[in-house]
């Protein structure tokens, strides 16, 4: 058939069209190729993208393609120059991928390893990428720890496997481990995002990769490029997603009313009264970010220069973070043999009032609490209901403060990568290559509280502290590399490596009181009229190393058949004497079943691959020291002038401490389907932890709380689903692409120590999840005729309207309990979700674009500090502070889900801790952006290659949340562990996330510019 | 490379150091700092006050854990809510580090007097908890009384005359022998410290060995002493010993007034054998904030339960025809005032039989706060006198409110329709001040506990940091207490010495009761000697309600009770019921409450978190578990 058609269109006059082929940037396209549709004719562009091709008549097509970019056809008709713009396909079938210590198309890989290119990370404008990959990339979770401005996230990719150990992945940034943290990465700089997922694919970076690796690859220029120019910026003004819900005068006067302990009004507080102290504390916030990079390129070398500048206004007043970032990368080649560069990252941040004390006066101040004085003019103090005189806070009052007040931390942070590559003469394929990575990270932070400042006794001495701490990390890599191809079929590519590093770490810390004058701030402490404390238990010092030796070797055949092996021994200076050394193989295999000649007949299905994995990893993320045991510290006077410092054993020593290490088996399958139109991946994995290290609480009786020891097995099994759709591609100049991802994990502790099946002490059940609540299982409220009341909890304040909980003793012959609630009644609460993802969607017409990004959780368990007894705000007896607005029970309200006020139970409801516990299940949008590109057309009169504009809203709405029901808050959780709570959480609670009384959450209206010229 | 990989900490002590002279040291150190942790600890005081005679719960402490210890069927005290449990927590750790500096001091060559100090605090801890819990285990993982640095995650309780004559006598002998009369340092332990735990562990051994009441022990064992002795030979031991000390008191002694022994400006006096320190020198070494206490750990907040809420008290601006109502006694950093929470709350019998002398026996008003005076320029007001009761000025200093010794023979006007006290406090005519008879004393208003009460010097003329904890030690052991050891000893049986007898030895202490030298209700000076009179008062016979009675007016709100009452077997007879009026404000009928105290409750349970830590099935857990408290059961 070709041949006829062919034959045919020869027999028509020929035309000569040229052109120019450009990428999405602009820039030509060199070795695009230009095809005449259905036929064989056809060309490549040349070094600039320009292209001559004759074609036979008017009515010719022309295919314009090139590796990673979608197909262009577009019909002659009367003209001869044809320019085309190639867009990026993220589908692309030839996609290279970062594996660690090289790159890999996309076809070949083995591993799990998800990819996401810096566009999609920027379409989510934030200060970090974690937020910006929240819900793209299935298997990996991020949470929320703090909605403070610049708060990082916690990142778990494919679950928890360690109970003390570090859960976080390990950051490589342009090749080489990342010492610093999440907020020191510009995400305007970043090009792609790699993140290895599985033991066979981690198993290169050995125990710094047991808990996934995110490999940032940052923008370089290219070789041969001229110089051009990018600007990103956008400005958003932030707004409070919700209040907190907290009683209005009128429910608080009714609770106060309705308390059995019948708290008074103080004399500032009246019946009537209705004060918004959210309304009188928050303020609306803005986010900014500028962003300026240059990118170019010789014959031999290309750069890359730029600089950013960030910064976040919280709708707390006086917290805010800004960030100034430059970064510069280099490289040349000295000869045909010698290549060298660098890399280096820079960036100093300053945060303001991550300490300020705004939000938890904004919740506790009551509603009925008058902060002005009779002529108008505010109250400096007033008087709370048990707690006494409290200062009044308003917007006002702290932007007043001026140099009463200082809460700040200033890093700077310096991430250096130099390398050196020399190829091997005479042997092809062969070179060696050193990395030399050299980072610094130093912190100061400040604060000072002038006297009477935030209190209600005016006379309050001033308080300041300062803190220093710096970071020095090298690490040295040793690689030899070969790669090359044999027979046109088989691919081979292989490294060696030896690497050392280390990382030294100390801080201090110096608080001072009664400082003279306000100007002095935390300036200078030795002006102190007050004591000078500098805390033993607040000065740090901590060093480690690691050694490694790996060895990896890649084989293709004939690009259907695939095989990965590692091999990789680590030495660690955390672990005891004996144990330091550890070595784990890893071996993943794949295979292109779509190349295979029995598929060629198969239509629709461009892809399809299957691929195994298994390997080892291990962890030793244990903080250095805890092979030795611990002394705790307790300062003591003798009188009023004698000072000495006592310890007490609170550690034991542990002289076998080795290594955690995990097994991994991972199935995959890559297919794309419809000529690329729908992609996907679905991965299933099991993985086991053995030798899990274990901060054991001892029984108190063994006169030691706890000793890090290797007890243990854990497991996590989940799978993953990931899907890329092109529902419309360029139809009548439509453009629709959806993309989803969901997973499930399931973890279990699937041993303890000796047996053991049950650590109630430490919240660790064998058969359950790591994350679990041990608690009183809520099941209501007790009612007027329910029986057993006095059986299960006995007692005369005992009563209708207290929280009933289940009870799991055996039953008399008449049906009445055998014993009351006691601890033998604590069920283990799964913190587990059944299924979470993410989805996006984008839909373009000609310039303008519409997306959508969303996540979404079903199931698992939520706890609020806010609702729970640890924060104080619900404890329904109107005694001090506001409480939460909630359904409470009354004898005329019995259906209520909070019970009676004034009840049973000390400053909180008895089970009081119950309340906070809800269905984290969420469905939330995070972004839709409006943008628009400029015609190229206009732009080029203007020198400008590329420009776009967008409008995006964050965080716009919640939707299937029942706390967000109950509350209308935010379902993410905003605080880590014991944060943000009135008093501290039991031990156990604090290594799981909370919704807490932190920043509240914004919704955020932003506007922003790209540029390149 | 390979030094890449080793470890060397530069900011922590492992435990490595305790084998060091200086870590000797600082164990030391930490065996006072533990003190803290328990004593003046609300929650330990809770349990040791709250369901005796002296105290039952406050206004705020209902529902909670305040009103579950006052056994008055608000609910069952159990593993997982018991206060007691802060005393297990504490003295385990501590029991080891004296263990370990006992094993290595030798070693690294500190003296004997040194490793006394370990041995008076390891017997000192055992004693607590044998008290508590009944018996408890010697062997924490490593041997009987050994240091322990294995994984020990089971454990075996020792029996109630095991815990004595195995680890409190021998290690308080040797206390006795090595510890020098003058503390090694401000509140250090001493020779006469060790004499008085002595003759009280013989004491209460002696008591437990006679079990009066027939009240079960467990782990349960036979009530024979391993060593052979009866209970009269402990007694005996009890009244040598005790006596011995009273001879031998090095520098202590009797202060001169009970004012003197509990002002503030007076602390840590040669009276005063043991105390966790505190101070408002050294926030780092006070262990506890300087401007705010939350109510934890090392806090000496004790104080604040059986203070009641004052603050809500009101006068006015302007005359009551058309009031302008202002907070006349302000929340201030002083001994009578303090941090109020209302969590416990006197009981009448407190007022009409413990301190029925209120005239002659100084310890009524060095014991309570009995008139609250008005401290309003404090805080910013600038009046310079406000409306009272009927409508009477009051100056700065003027009482706002008092609390009546007796009920008036004219009746009081309770009413509150035109004075309005805000506390339902009355008027009587004439007097400026709002006052309170005893019989309406409640679980909302009630006299403060002055004796404990708040004391700092750098208030500098205003309120002060008032929601501090405490920075004045927690007294936990006196001098006169060995007048009551050995008068005990001789009220059951023990021979006396010449002059020594019960009657001797409690006229002693009630001819200091006699002497004043300041009225905390006048707020004046008061250098007046009623010690005849108080003696007089004393009946010939001394028996051990007595002794009870006399140790409750000595040491009332310190945190004795629980223990004497326990002790002697006598709680459901001296505590079984007790009076007092409502939570309400405005709240004047006095209630008789029954309480139901539990054979079992002598014991308080084993916490839940020791429980939950111990790797054994739930059979043995309930095993472990003192009767009474078992969750399966």
């Amino acid at each position: 058939i070709v041949l006829t058609f062919a034959t045919i269109t020869a027999a028509f006059a020929q035309l000569v069209v040229t052109g120019k082929v450009v990428d999405e940037t602009g820039a030509g396209l060199p070795g695009a190729s230009v095809l005449i549709k259905g036929t064989l004719t056809g060309t490549t562009t040349d070094a600039d993208g320009r292209y001559s091709l004759e074609v036979s008549n008017s009515s010719s097509v022309l295919v314009y393609s090139f590796i990673g970019y979608s197909v262009v056809e577009i019909t002659v008709g009367d003209r001869t120059v044809i320019d085309v713009d190639l867009v990026p396909n993220i589908q692309s079938l030839n996609e290279v991928i970062v594996v660690g210590y090289g790159t890999q198309r996309q076809e070949a890989v083995t591993g799990a390893v998800a990819s996401v290119k810096g566009d999609v990370i920027r379409e989510i404008p934030a200060s970090n990428i974690s937020q910006a990959l929240q819900g793209r990339v299935a298997g990996v979770e991020m949470g929320q720890t703090s909605t403070k401005p610049g708060a990082p996230m916690q990142i778990r990719v494919r679950g928890s496997r360690s109970l003390l150990a570090s859960n976080d992945p390990l950051i490589v940034l342009d090749g080489i481990p990342f010492a610093g943290s999440m907020n020191d990465i510009d995400p305007n700089s970043i090009k792609s995002v790699d993140i290895l997922k599985d033991a066979s694919a981690t198993a290169i970076y050995g125990s710094r990769g047991a808990n996934g690796v995110l490999l940032i690859t940052t923008h370089q220029g290219q070789k041969g490029q001229k110089a051009q120019i990018t600007y990103n910026g956008y400005y958003g003004v932030e707004t409070i997603f919700a209040k907190y819900p907290m009683m209005n005068g009128q429910e608080f006067s009714a609770l106060r009313a309705a308390s059995a302990q019948k708290f008074t009004n103080t004399i500032d507080e009246a019946d009537g009264t209705d004060t918004d102290w959210q309304d009188l504390i928050f303020e609306k916030g803005m986010i900014t970010s500028h962003d300026l990079g240059v990118a170019g390129g010789t014959e031999k070398g290309r750069y890359y220069f730029g600089a950013g500048y960030f910064r976040e206004e919280a709708v707390v007043p006086l917290q805010n973070f800004s960030r100034y970032s430059i970064r510069a990368s280099i490289d040349q080649e000295i000869n045909n043999y010698i290549k060298i560069g660098f890399n280096s990252t820079s960036n100093f941040s300053i945060t303001n009032g991550n300490n300020s004390p705004a939000v938890g006066m904004a919740l506790s101040r009551t509603p009925i609490t008058n902060p002005y004085n009779p002529d108008g003019s505010m109250k400096e103090i007033v008087q709370e209901a048990t707690s006494g005189a409290q200062w009044v806070p308003t917007n006002k009052r702290f932007r007043d403060l001026n140099d009463k007040y200082i809460d700040q931390t200033r890093a700077y942070g310096s991430y250096n990568t130099i390398f050196s590559e020399v190829k091997i003469p005479r042997v092809d394929g062969l070179k060696y290559r050193m990395n030399l990575g050299l980072n610094f990270r130093q912190s100061n932070s400040g604060s000072y509280t002038g006297q009477g400042v935030f209190s209600g006794v005016p006379t309050t001495v001033s308080t300041a502290a300062t803190g220093n701490s710096l970071t020095t990390n090298w690490a040295v890599e040793n690689l030899i590399m070969y790669d090359r191809t044999f027979a046109d079929k088989h691919e081979v590519s292989a490294v060696l490596l030896y690497s050392a590093q280390q990382e030294k770490f100390n801080s201090s810390r110096v608080t001072a009181r009664d400082i003279p004058s306000d100007a002095f701030q935390f300036y200078n402490l030795g002006r102190a009229d007050g004591v000078i404390t500098v805390n033993p238990s607040e000065q740090g010092y901590n060093q480690w190393g690691l050694v490694s030796y790996m060895g990896r070797v890649m084989y293709a055949y004939d690009e259907r058949y695939m095989i990965s092996a590692t091999f990789r021994t680590d030495g660690s200076s955390r672990l005891a004497p004996g144990h330091k050394w550890h070595s784990y193989p890893a071996i993943s295999v794949g295979w292109n079943i779509a190349k295979e000649q029995f598929m060629s007949t198969v239509g629709q299905i461009n892809q399809l691959k299957l691929r195994v994995g298994y390997g080892e990893t291990s962890n030793q993320s244990v903080n250095p020291y805890q092979t030795l045991g611990l002394l705790s510290t307790r300062p003591y006077n003798f009188g009023d002038a004698t000072y000495s410092t006592g310890f007490y054993v609170s550690q034991l020593p542990n002289p076998s401490l080795g290594w955690e290490y995990s097994k991994t088996f991972n199935y995959g399958l890559d297919f794309r389907v419809f000529n690329n139109r729908l992609s996907g991946t679905i991965e299933y994995y099991v993985q086991n932890t053995k030798n899990v290290l274990l901060p054991v609480g001892l029984p108190t009786t063994s006169g030691v709380s706890s000793i890090i020891a290797n007890m243990g097995e854990t497991q996590n099994k989940g799978i993953e689903l990931s899907l890329n759709g092109l529902i419309l591609d360029d139809q009548d100049g439509w453009t629709w692409d959806i993309g989803f991802n969901l997973y499930a994990n399931r973890n279990e502790l699937v041993s303890l120590a000796s047996g053991q099946t049950r650590d109630e002490g430490n919240w660790w059940f064998v058969g359950h999840p790591i994350d679990v609540i041990f608690d009183y299982e809520n099941i209501g409220l007790w009612q007027q005729d329910d029986p057993h009341l006095s059986i299960l909890e006995p007692g005369t304040a005992s009563k209708p309207g207290m929280i009933k909980v289940k009870y799991t003793g055996t039953y008399n012959a008449d049906g009445t309990p055998t014993r009351a609630i006691t601890a033998a009644d604590r069920q283990i609460m799964s913190m587990q979700s059944n299924f979470q993802g993410g989805f996006n969607t984008r839909v373009a017409y000609k310039g303008i674009d519409l997306s959508i990004v969303g996540i979404f959780k079903s199931g698992g368990l939520l706890n609020s500090t806010l609702y729970g007894s640890s924060g104080y705000l619900n404890n329904l007896n109107s005694r001090a502070g506001n409480n939460v607005r909630v359904d409470y029970w009354t004898p005329e309200n019995t259906d209520a889900r909070y019970p009676a006020p004034g009840g049973v139970g000390g400053d909180n409801p008895k089970y009081g801790s119950t309340l906070g516990y809800f269905d984290a299940s969420y469905l939330k949008i995070r972004t839709i952006t409006l943008g628009y590109n400029f015609k190229r057309s206009l732009l080029d009169k203007m020198g400008i290659t590329n420009m776009r504009v967008y409008t995006t809203v964050q965080n716009p709405f919640v939707m299937f949340s029942p706390y967000h029901k109950e509350s209308g808050m935010d379902p993410e959780t905003n605080s880590y562990g014991n944060e943000n709570a009135a008093v501290p959480l039991s031990q156990n609670l604090r290594r799981i996330l909370t919704i807490g009384t932190n920043t509240p959450s914004t919704r955020n209206y932003l506007i922003g510019l790209n540029l390149t010229f | 490379c390979n030094s890449i990989l080793d470890e060397q900490p530069r900011s922590i002590y492992t435990p490595d150091y305790f084998k060091t002279e200086k870590g000797v040291h600082g164990g030391l150190t930490g065996m006072y700092a533990h003190l803290r942790y328990i004593f003046g600890n609300a929650y330990f005081y809770n349990s040791t006050l709250t369901g005796t005679d002296e105290a039952t719960w406050g206004a705020s402490g209902s529902g909670g854990g305040f009103q579950i210890f006052d056994l008055s069927g608000a609910g069952l005290i159990t593993a997982s809510n018991s206060d007691a449990s802060n005393l297990w927590f504490n003295t385990f750790p501590n029991i080891n580090t004296a263990n370990g500096v006992i094993e290595n001091a030798s070693a690294v060559g500190v003296s004997d007097a040194l490793i006394a100090e370990a041995r008076f605090f390891r017997a000192f801890d055992y004693f607590m908890l044998v008290q508590t819990f009944g018996g408890v285990p010697l062997d924490l993982g490593a041997g009987e009384l050994k240091f322990n640095t294995s994984v020990a995650r089971n454990s075996v309780r020792n029996t109630v005359p095991e815990v004595y004559t195995r680890a409190i006598f021998p290690d308080l002998l040797q206390a006795v022998a090595n510890l020098p009369e003058t503390g090694r340092v401000t509140g250090g332990v001493t020779k006469t410290l060790a004499r008085l735990y002595l003759a009280k562990a013989y004491l209460t051994y002696a008591w437990w060995l006679e079990n009066p009441n027939n009240i079960p022990t467990y782990p349960e064992t036979d009530r024979t002493d391993p060593d052979g002795h009866n209970a009269q030979w402990y007694f005996q031991q009890a009244y040598d010993i005790a006596t011995t000390a009273i001879d031998n008191p090095g520098p202590f002694g009797l202060v001169a007034t009970y004012y003197d022994l509990h002002v503030g400006t007076n602390d840590r006096n040669k009276e005063l054998l043991l105390y966790a320190d505190h101070t408002q020198t050294s926030e780092l070494y006070n262990g506890s904030s300087l401007s705010f206490g939350s109510g934890g750990d090392a806090d000496n907040f004790a104080v604040w339960m059986l203070t009641w809420n004052y603050t809500a008290l009101q006068s006015s601006k302007t005359s009551w025809a058309s009031p302008q109502t202002v907070n006349s006694v302000q929340r201030e950093a002083a001994q009578g005032l303090g941090r109020p929470w209302v969590r416990m709350a006197p009981p009448h019998g407190v007022f009409e039989n413990t301190f029925a002398d209120k005239e002659n026996d100084a310890r009524y008003d060095g014991t309570f706060s009995t008139s609250y005076r008005g401290n309003w320029p404090k805080a910013g007001v600038t009046n310079s006198f406000l409306y009272n009761a009927n409508d009477l000025t009051v100056e700065p200093g003027d009482a706002i409110l008092t609390f009546l010794d007796e009920v008036p023979a004219d009746a009081i006007d309770y009413s509150n329709s035109v004075y309005k006290s805000n506390v339902g406090a009355g008027v009587l005519p004439g007097r400026a001040d709002y006052v309170i008879a005893p019989n309406a004393f409640s679980r909302l208003v009630y006299p403060g506990l002055w004796k404990l009460g708040t004391y700092r010097t750098d208030n500098a003329g205003g309120l002060g940091q008032p929601n501090a904890a405490n920075t004045r030690p927690f007294n936990i052991a006196k001098f006169s207490e060995l007048y009551f050891v050995a008068a005990e000893a001789a009220v059951k049986g023990a021979a006396t010495l010449p002059g020594k007898s019960a009657y001797d030895l409690i006229n002693v202490i009630r001819a200091r009761a006699g002497k004043w030298r300041w009225s905390n209700k006048e707020n004046v000076e008061k250098i007046e000697d009623h010690s005849a009179d108080v003696v007089a008062e004393t009946p010939a016979t001394i028996d051990i309600n007595y002794i009870l009675a006399e140790r409750s007016r000595e040491y009332y709100g310190e945190g004795y009770r629980w223990y004497d009452l326990v002790r002697t077997q006598k709680w459901e007879e001296i505590a079984g019921s007790y009076t007092i009026c409502g939570t309400a404000v405005g709240d004047r009928t006095p209630v008789t409450v029954t309480r139901q105290i539990q054979i079992t409750n002598y014991l308080r349970p084993v916490p839940q978190g020791q429980l939950d830590n111990m790797n054994v099935s739930i059979a043995e857990k309930d095993d472990y578990q003192n009767p009474g408290y078992r969750v399966n059961e």
